[in-house]
């Protein structure tokens, strides 16, 4: 089996969790997955489960699973396809595999390499076992890779050389592989991705070129070993998990990562490269680079996410449209009948309640500014919001002077005059749900007097305190009452004003003062007192009916 | 509660208002103190007329034992008038020209025209004429300071020059320069020369 040369046999009777390298991660499961070798059915893998970890694809087969269980690593896979399936065909993904240099008695050094501890020929740190093996090839304390000549004449010996413990740089030099530093001119090793001196990032194609043909020399153009394998989906679950695999694959987290890597060649001068770019200003500029790159993502996947609100957004709008016309259909419908029996109390109750509600659900879209966007909306809510307007005054007539029907008790029973922030949080509690705003609250005010009986008016004092009152309490009922009671009483203070009135001091001060500026009393300040008295800032203020006001002289004459 | 007039030592008869507490606070109502401002100054003028007062000044609201005490404060009701207030009515005095700041430039002293410059000059023409003094050369303060008093006793400089002005007008007086200052020679009337 041509795939032999990609994968590698695992005992399947071992959960996937315990196979994983410590800095592994799985990501997804799949039952029911056949394999597919090239375009023909794999006989031996039909029926498996499929495991896609941050490294690494396994299969573990069903029947046999001791057997025919493998894995591959992710780093192998080129591109990928989706078929989505057709009448009785599986959807099936298929995977070009990139050209694997894995002998299989590589493969048995590998497994050794990943699961041995081994001492750091520099520090000497006892690197410890479970690694993956890019990872494991690397000191984890130093960087330095492990010296080839413990374990097998492998590519990482040209690299090792070029080390200062290594024996010579001569063969380097000479090396028609080498590659030129861009920066300083010097020639590193053909698997080096980054200077050695200057730690500049070395041309990437001859990087390439020299992973190729440096490490094993195998002849032959990459294209020809392309191998194809399919993964066909017979429980489905393929898209869920074509996904997943996407994100892995483009992740890359066996090359950006702690890299570890199963049977790739060039995995030591991946992880050399990148141990090295850690450490220097071009492993600075790479943390930036990358993060600015993470940000990125972040960026559009938010961008992505708006997207897709406002896409629901226009739902939403329809919806609303939708319902209003339902709304409409339904009001239509009832209010015909209740022209019909509008003597019944009973029926005519209900269809009362049944616009409020519409209105109110109505007005709430709108307050949403949901019709914004639909015009024929946007007519029928301006419409509504009157309507709703004209409620709202019906309501608040009610709380504030008892229902009609029912003997309740509203605000302003007892009470002439009353300030408009009170009957905000009065009608509020009233509501208990659904809470007028302020501005709402303000529009409604004007429309009171048509449902108010005795109207109710809106009167703003001198402070600019506002106030809802009766018709006792306008400026020239309350003038000609308090000019009654200041010539009935003679001359008082604000207080005593207030109490006759049963409002509150403040109240009354505006009141009075209000009624001053019309002239019709005067005020009496304590400061004048001749001998003794005086009060502070004119809080002894006594307010006299206009004495002024038709005084005829009479004193001396001439 | 009932207002009534009442006479003061000076013989002085006060009108009922005197007695309302509220004359003697300001009105923040224009309205209202516009009637009040007219009171006073009435009352201030007839006053002074009674008592032949010249000259009124702020200071008078806030000391007592002078001239002004009698209306300026109400015993019986333990009213007074307040600084601020009374400056207030010196100001719509001037407007309304029946009285001038003495010195000018400054607001809290006048002299009060109780009489026009022009009744001043009938008055002093008169005055002239009864006690045989025309085509006499005066000095001024034979006429505020005159042996036998007067209506003129006392009456300011500038009252007195701007009645003697009045009268050069109507060609019944000449101002003449004289070593001490200035005197004036009054006329029987016109043509006189």
């Amino acid at each position: 089996m041509a795939l032999r040369h990609c994968t590698k046999p695992i005992d399947g009777t071992i959960p996937v969790q315990a196979l994983l390298y410590d800095d592994e991660e799985l990501l997804t499961t799949q039952e029911g997955v056949g394999i597919y070798e090239g375009q023909q059915k794999s006989p031996e893998h039909q029926n498996g489960t499929v495991h896609i970890s941050t490294h690494r694809l396994f299969y573990f087969d069903a029947q046999n699973e001791l057997s025919h269980s493998f894995s591959l690593g992710l780093e192998l896979i080129i591109r990928t396809d989706y078929y989505a399936g057709l009448f009785t065909s599986s959807p099936k993904v298929t995977l070009y595999l990139a050209p694997s240099g894995l002998e299989s008695d590589n493969q048995g050094t590998e497994t050794d390499l990943a699961s041995e501890s081994w001492e750091c020929q520099v520090c000497a740190y006892r690197n410890p076992p479970g690694l993956s093996p890019t990872a494991a090839r690397v000191c984890a304390l130093c960087g330095v890779p492990q010296s080839s000549i413990s374990t097998t004449e492998r590519s990482i010996l040209p690299l090792s050389k070029s080390l200062p413990s290594s024996s010579s740089a001569i063969p380097e030099l000479t090396s028609p592989d080498s590659i030129a530093c861009p920066a300083c001119t010097y020639f590193n090793s053909p698997s080096s991705r980054s200077c050695e001196m200057c730690l500049t990032e070395l041309p990437r194609q001859s990087n390439r070129l020299a992973m190729k043909s440096a490490p094993t020399s195998r002849p032959g153009s990459p294209l020809d070993d392309v191998h194809v394998m399919k993964l066909s989906f017979r429980k489905g679950g393929d898209k869920p998990f074509y996904a997943v695999l996407k994100r892995s694959l483009k992740g890359k987290i066996w090359e950006v990562g702690s890299g570890s890597s199963t049977h790739n060649t060039d995995a030591p001068s991946l992880g050399d490269s990148h141990l090295i770019r850690k450490s220097g200003i071009s492993g600075v500029l790479h943390n930036v680079q990358s993060s600015a790159q993470g940000q990125d993502d972040n960026l559009k996947d938010a961008l992505k996410d708006l997207e897709g609100l406002m896409a629901k957004a226009q739902d939403m709008v329809r919806l609303a449209a939708e319902l209003n016309e339902k709304l409409t259909a339904s009001s239509t419908t009832t209010t015909l009948p209740t022209n019909g029996v509008s003597s019944s109390s009973t029926i005519a109750l209900t269809p009362s309640t049944e616009p409020e509600e519409a209105t109110f659900i109505r007005s709430s879209l709108s307050q949403l500014g949901l019709q914004m966007t639909n015009t024929p909306v946007t007519l029928d809510m301006m419409k509504d919001e009157r309507k709703w307007y004209e409620e709202l005054a019906r309501e608040l007539a009610g709380v504030l002077q008892g229902r009609q029907g029912k003997e309740g008790t509203g605000i302003m029973k007892e009470r002439g005059i009353i300030a408009l922030d009170e009957v905000w949080g009065g009608w509020n509690r009233a509501r208990g749900v659904a809470l007028i705003p302020p501005s709402t609250f303000l529009l409604v005010i004007p429309l009171l007097p048509l449902y108010t009986n005795p109207t109710i008016q809106t009167r703003t004092l001198g402070s600019g305190l506002t106030v809802l009152h009766t018709p006792p309490y306008s400026q020239a009922a309350f003038s000609a009452r308090l000019v009654g009671y200041l010539s009935l009483a003679g001359p008082r203070p604000t207080i005593d004003i207030a109490m006759e009135e049963e409002i509150s001091v403040s109240l009354a001060k505006e009141l009075v003062e209000a009624a001053e500026s019309e002239g019709n009393i005067c005020r009496e300040d304590a400061n004048t007192t001749l001998i003794g008295g005086g009060g502070v800032g004119g809080a002894q203020l006594k307010w006299w009916s206009n004495i002024f006001e038709g005084y005829a002289w009479d004193g001396q004459v001439s | 509660m009932t207002l009534s007039t009442q006479t003061t030592p000076s013989g002085f008869l006060l009108p009922s208002i005197h007695s309302a507490p509220p004359f003697f606070t300001e009105q923040p109502n224009p309205t209202t103190q516009a009637i009040a401002t007219d009171h006073w100054i009435r009352l201030i003028l007839t006053y002074a007329r009674h008592r032949k007062l010249f000259s009124l000044k702020v200071e008078d609201a806030e000391t007592s034992g002078n001239d002004w005490d009698e209306i300026l404060k109400n015993e019986r009701i333990n009213r007074k008038m307040l600084p601020s207030h009374l400056s207030n009515i010196l100001n719509a005095m001037v407007k309304k020209n029946v009285a001038v700041y003495e010195p000018p430039k400054q607001t809290h002293s006048v002299v009060l025209y109780w009489r026009t410059p022009e009744e001043w000059a009938e008055a002093l023409h008169e005055w002239a004429s009864s006690t045989g003094q025309l085509n006499t050369i005066m000095t001024y303060y034979d006429i505020t300071d005159p042996p036998i008093n007067s209506e003129l006793t006392n009456i300011p400089i500038l009252l007195l020059k701007k009645a003697i002005a009045v009268l050069t007008r109507l060609g019944k007086a000449q101002v003449i320069g004289i070593a001490e200052g200035e005197g004036v020679r009054f006329f029987a009337g016109l043509g006189n020369k």
